[in-house]
């Protein structure tokens, strides 16, 4: 544990640090901890010295089935974890789909995001002299001005562009601006969602649910290997009980048997004379 | 087609080649069949037979006798495997995660499908940005995460079942341990 390399010395705990000194040589022989990438050392040394004051090894075995039982335990966390954002994920970038399918019916609520988009492909396509008139023009574009529409559609046509491509993208932008919003829950991202969710007639959980449907297997095998890890755990302490109850009999016996040490038995010799006669 | 001449140089060149010559590719040719190592026996290893070694001594503890002694070896052998194993699926994860480009391969397939289709004479137009975009686009976070267990699965499985029999191996050498311990 002493070799640790993830590990940030400022963020352990004082009781981690004792604790690692006080048993660094013996716990290094059964390996460094196998954090990936993201994983915080600090709540990994923690869980350890949770888990050690709970346990109470007695001897080295029980500090494998500590180590054992700490590390399958991270790993649990790490399944759990990696499930729920990747249900997370794919909720959110259903959510990203619909809005943007939503959004096609209403241009008023991304003909700002239209208009700058437009703006800056205009600026880059625009002969020098009208560069400045880029952002005018796609206002009057997004305002639906028929010249300026006549304009934009022949720049577009010379760089290859349709003005359904800009909508799409414009949608897209806004689509994704609006769910990172709903995940900040900012009140007016929040009520607009939900508007459009129950104006479309489904919820966020039939939303994710869809999404999920198609990432079924990817689930399964992060619940199989939740199912693995746990069961490990669950091996390495029935292992431990096991050993305290073996423990527990030894300790008895010993006791038995020093107290047998202690104690002579007398041989009780009747008595003569007093019943005699 | 490739005329007789050739085929004999050919023949005659392979014949007189004996594989490599200096003790760096030999130990690098030695290896090529080698995938994880993990069906050796840990004595096999050099390091990490003298680390059975120092954790058996650790689990007999002083003045063992010779019985004791040998069965805190099996707990450590077990105990090396086991880390050994465990050590191979962290490397297989983290190799995946801290690859930037990763990818499924299906996904690198599609890739390959659609950049040809595109070379075609009468090929969509498509702007250059977008195809960038497409080409150099990886799954992130947890879908990379997931994708990286999807695409190693079958080498994950192989894994857990060395880990299986490394953990059952373990616990029957610990209790065969205790056992001794307990008659002692």
């Amino acid at each position: 544990m002493s070799k640790r390399v993830h590990s940030d010395p400022k963020t352990r705990s004082k009781k981690s640090k004792a604790m690692t000194s006080a048993s660094a040589p013996r716990w290094t022989l059964f390996g460094q901890p196998q954090l990936l990438e993201g994983e915080d050392a600090a709540a990994y040394d923690q869980l350890l010295v949770r888990i050690c004051a709970a346990v109470k090894p007695v001897d080295i075995i029980d500090e494998v089935f500590v180590a054992d039982v700490v590390s399958l335990e991270w790993e649990v966390l790490r399944w759990r974890r990696l499930k729920s954002s990747l249900i997370r994920a794919h909720g959110l970038e259903a959510l990203k789909g619909f809005l943007a399918e939503q959004l096609d019916s209403d241009f008023d609520l991304y003909s700002e995001h239209f208009a700058d988009y437009l703006a800056k492909i205009l600026q880059e396509n625009l002969p020098e002299e009208q560069v400045d008139s880029a952002q005018t023009l796609a206002h009057e574009c997004a305002r639906n001005e028929p010249d300026a529409d006549a304009k934009v559609n022949e720049v577009l046509a010379g760089i290859g562009l349709t003005m359904d491509g800009i909508l799409r993208g414009a949608r897209a932008h806004k689509a994704k601006e609006l769910v990172q919003e709903y995940v900040r829950r900012e009140p007016d991202a929040v009520t607009l969602v939900h508007e459009l969710l129950s104006g479309a007639g489904v919820s966020m959980d039939a939303l994710v649910a869809d999404a999920l449907a198609k990432k079924l297997d990817y689930i399964e095998r992060i619940d199989r290997l939740t199912t693995i890890a746990e069961s490990r755990r669950n091996d390495s302490l029935r292992e431990i009980d096991r050993r305290r109850a073996v423990l527990g009999e030894t300790l008895r016996r010993s006791v038995q048997e020093v107290e047998d040490g202690e104690f002579e038995v007398i041989e009780t010799t009747p008595a003569k004379g007093k019943n005699a006669a | 087609m490739t005329s007789d001449r050739k085929i004999k140089a050919n023949r005659a060149n392979a014949r007189a080649s004996i594989g490599p010559k200096t003790a760096q590719g030999r130990a690098r040719a030695a290896r090529n069949a080698l995938r994880h190592g993990l069906s050796l026996p840990v004595c096999s290893d050099p390091p990490l037979s003298e680390e059975v070694e120092a954790l058996a001594r650790e689990i007999a503890g002083t003045d063992a006798n010779a019985e004791t002694q040998e069965l805190a070896r099996r707990v450590a052998e077990a105990q090396i495997d086991l880390r050994r194993v465990r050590y191979a699926r962290h490397q297989l994860l983290s190799d995946g995660l801290s690859d930037p480009y990763y990818e499924s391969r299906a996904s690198a397939r599609e890739k390959v499908r659609v950049l040809c289709h595109l070379l075609r004479p009468n090929a969509p137009d498509i702007p250059m940005a977008a195809l960038e975009r497409y080409l150099t686009s990886t799954p992130q976070g947890p879908h990379k995460f997931a994708t990286i267990l999807s695409e190693e699965a079958k080498q994950l499985l192989a894994l857990d079942r060395y880990e299986r029999r490394a953990l059952s191996r373990r616990k029957f050498a610990i209790r065969a341990f205790d056992e001794a311990r307990h008659h002692l």
